[in-house]
């Protein structure tokens, strides 16, 4: 596998709902130690929606694709996941373009837009965007496409690329167990977030291993 | 738990539909979870809030003359969608513009404003402003800021007050901050509240603990204590209060509000302990009101409110409203 065709995304696409929606209860125990509970559900929600209006999505290429999955996540993930992950998709959707095919060089360009996509969001409502050490999902969305940049500029294989990726990711997640929020879900409780990792850095790590391992 | 229910999914509507039926003079536009007034002033600036439910009578309590115009409805403890806010900001629109009252929570931070950023391109007139009343956790330039909670029921009255007299967009914005300057709030569980979808309690606290400080979705607060006196509590409480906002010399409404799981005797029986502690403090009560306003669900506990009042705001608070959670 070397490249990632349209078909290929709407399987890595239904891979993510499945894995998301199999994990609802997880990520909301992981969300209440120091946020609201919600995460889990409100993730869960927007991609049992995705796979209910699943025929409906666009399949012209995988611009087409990513930019109808993310009017339907934007709408219908609850809380702020609708925002953020709506947001990433679109910003995906645009860099990928109507391409039918993409290569490691391209998916990581996809993945830096998705940190741009989300960063743009919190700008408009917090006055700046996350960024590493804030203690949100950014923790774990910019080492695994910092790694797949890494990866594509070295000449890697892709399928070696994206489990060097999802494993940057856990680690980036693990890492925000160590530290106190500053921004998202628990960054009203400060220190008292210390000892758990945030929610949604921990859920990408998930999803992102579930990627990789369906499709090895 | 044992709950009053049919399935977790259909909670938020069958209760919406619940409330519209007591309140017929409410409209509740089911696809987006809207709960609006029938009857659209559109010479008054229109007025809405909302966010998570789980709050009760918060948000859509609160519609009605001289508080809100409109309440969004999120799923339970979820913020409303992007799609949810804009309908809500259209179906109310008025000639002289439409203030959202956010709690600062980053989720309804984010649909609220992209919401705004929508409807102003409908060249629609839209503010917003943030109400940070909780002072359970500190604030600091690194962190999003201090939760939104009880104290939001004071600015919805006293923007609502500042709208229903004809004030500008402007106007009602400046004395909606002026409130939010002047509020403050803390709270306390008992218990934790338990989310229908998820059945089990959010966190656990033994049978001799209490959490004090914490938030209206279960989130932890300042510290997990043996449970205290009503006039200990009352006395930390206030006097954290007053600590953050001093309150010597000044007129002061107060809010007992419950978390929906403490009896109301439980909460009078708190405003006895916590009303001394205020005069103590060298403080005036106006106005007190005792009761459930903003709830976490099942939550056992209560959250103290203290605004501290002028001529301007004793006037806005004093006016007239009538909704289904607050009348006079």
């Amino acid at each position: 596998m070397n490249k990632i065709t349209t078909k290929d995304m709407t399987v890595i696409i239904n891979t993510m709902a499945d894995i998301i929606i199999e994990n609802e209860v997880p990520f909301c125990e992981l969300d209440s130690a120091a946020g609201d509970g919600d995460f889990g559900m409100s993730l869960a929600k927007g991609f049992k929606q995705l796979k209910k209006e699943w025929d409906e999505l666009d399949f012209d290429d995988i611009g087409a694709f990513l930019k109808s999955c993310s009017m339907v996540i934007m709408e219908h993930c609850g809380g702020a996941s609708g925002p953020i992950w709506g947001s990433a998709f679109r910003a995906a959707a645009k860099a990928a373009g109507n391409v039918e095919e993409i290569g490691l060089a391209e998916l990581a360009e996809i993945m830096q837009a998705a940190v741009v996509g989300i960063q743009k969001t919190g700008e408009r409502s917090f006055g700046r965007g996350a960024v590493v050490g804030d203690k949100t999902l950014i923790d774990a969305l910019v080492p695994a496409a910092d790694s797949l940049s890494a990866s594509a500029d070295a000449g890697e294989e892709l399928l070696s690329a994206m489990q060097k990726a999802a494993a940057a990711a856990v680690a980036g997640a693990e890492s925000t167990k160590l530290i106190a929020a500053k921004m998202g879900r628990a960054g009203t409780v400060g220190d008292r977030s210390i000892g758990y990792p945030d929610a949604g850095a921990f859920g990408l790590g998930v999803i992102f291993t579930g990627i990789v391992n369906s499709l090895s | 738990m044992k709950k009053i229910i049919n399935t977790p999914e259909t909670f938020v509507i069958e209760m919406c539909k619940g409330l519209i039926k007591a309140h017929p003079e409410l409209d509740f536009i089911e696809k987006f979870k809207v709960v609006k007034k029938k009857e659209i002033n559109t010479n008054k600036v229109s007025l809405i809030s909302g966010g998570g439910s789980g709050h009760e009578p918060a948000h859509a309590g609160f519609v009605g003359k001289g508080m809100l115009d409109a309440a969004v409805c999120g799923d339970i403890f979820a913020s409303p969608s992007i799609k949810q806010v804009y309908t809500a900001i259209t179906k109310t629109e008025s000639k002289k513009g439409t203030l959202l009252i956010i709690k600062n929570y980053s989720g309804d931070c984010m649909n609220f404003n992209e919401a705004a950023a929508l409807a102003r391109e409908d060249d629609i007139d839209v503010d917003a402003v943030y109400v940070n009343d909780d002072i359970a956790v500190k604030d600091s330039l690194y962190t999003v800021g201090r939760r939104g909670v009880a104290g939001t029921v004071f600015v919805h009255k006293i923007a609502g007050a500042a709208a229903e007299e004809g004030r500008s967009l402007a106007e009602v914005k400046a004395v909606a901050n002026k409130t939010i300057q002047n509020v403050r709030s803390i709270g306390f569980a008992l218990t934790s509240c338990t989310v229908p979808a998820k059945g089990t309690p959010t966190f656990e606290l033994g049978a001799d603990e209490m959490e004090y400080g914490v938030g209206i979705h279960g989130e932890p607060g300042r510290q997990r204590m043996p449970v205290a006196k009503a006039d200990d509590l009352a006395a930390a409480m206030v006097s954290q209060i007053d600590e953050d906002m001093s309150i010597a010399g000044a007129e002061v409404a107060v809010m007992i509000n419950g978390f929906g799981g403490s009896p109301l005797q439980e909460l009078y029986l708190f405003n006895n302990s916590v009303s001394a502690e205020i005069e103590n403090k060298g403080a005036k009560i106006y106005k007190t009101l005792v009761g459930n306003f903003m709830t976490s669900i099942d939550m056992a506990g209560a959250s103290v409110t203290v605004l501290k009042l002028d001529s301007e705001l004793k006037a806005l608070l004093d006016a007239e409203v009538n909704t289904p959670a607050l009348k006079n």
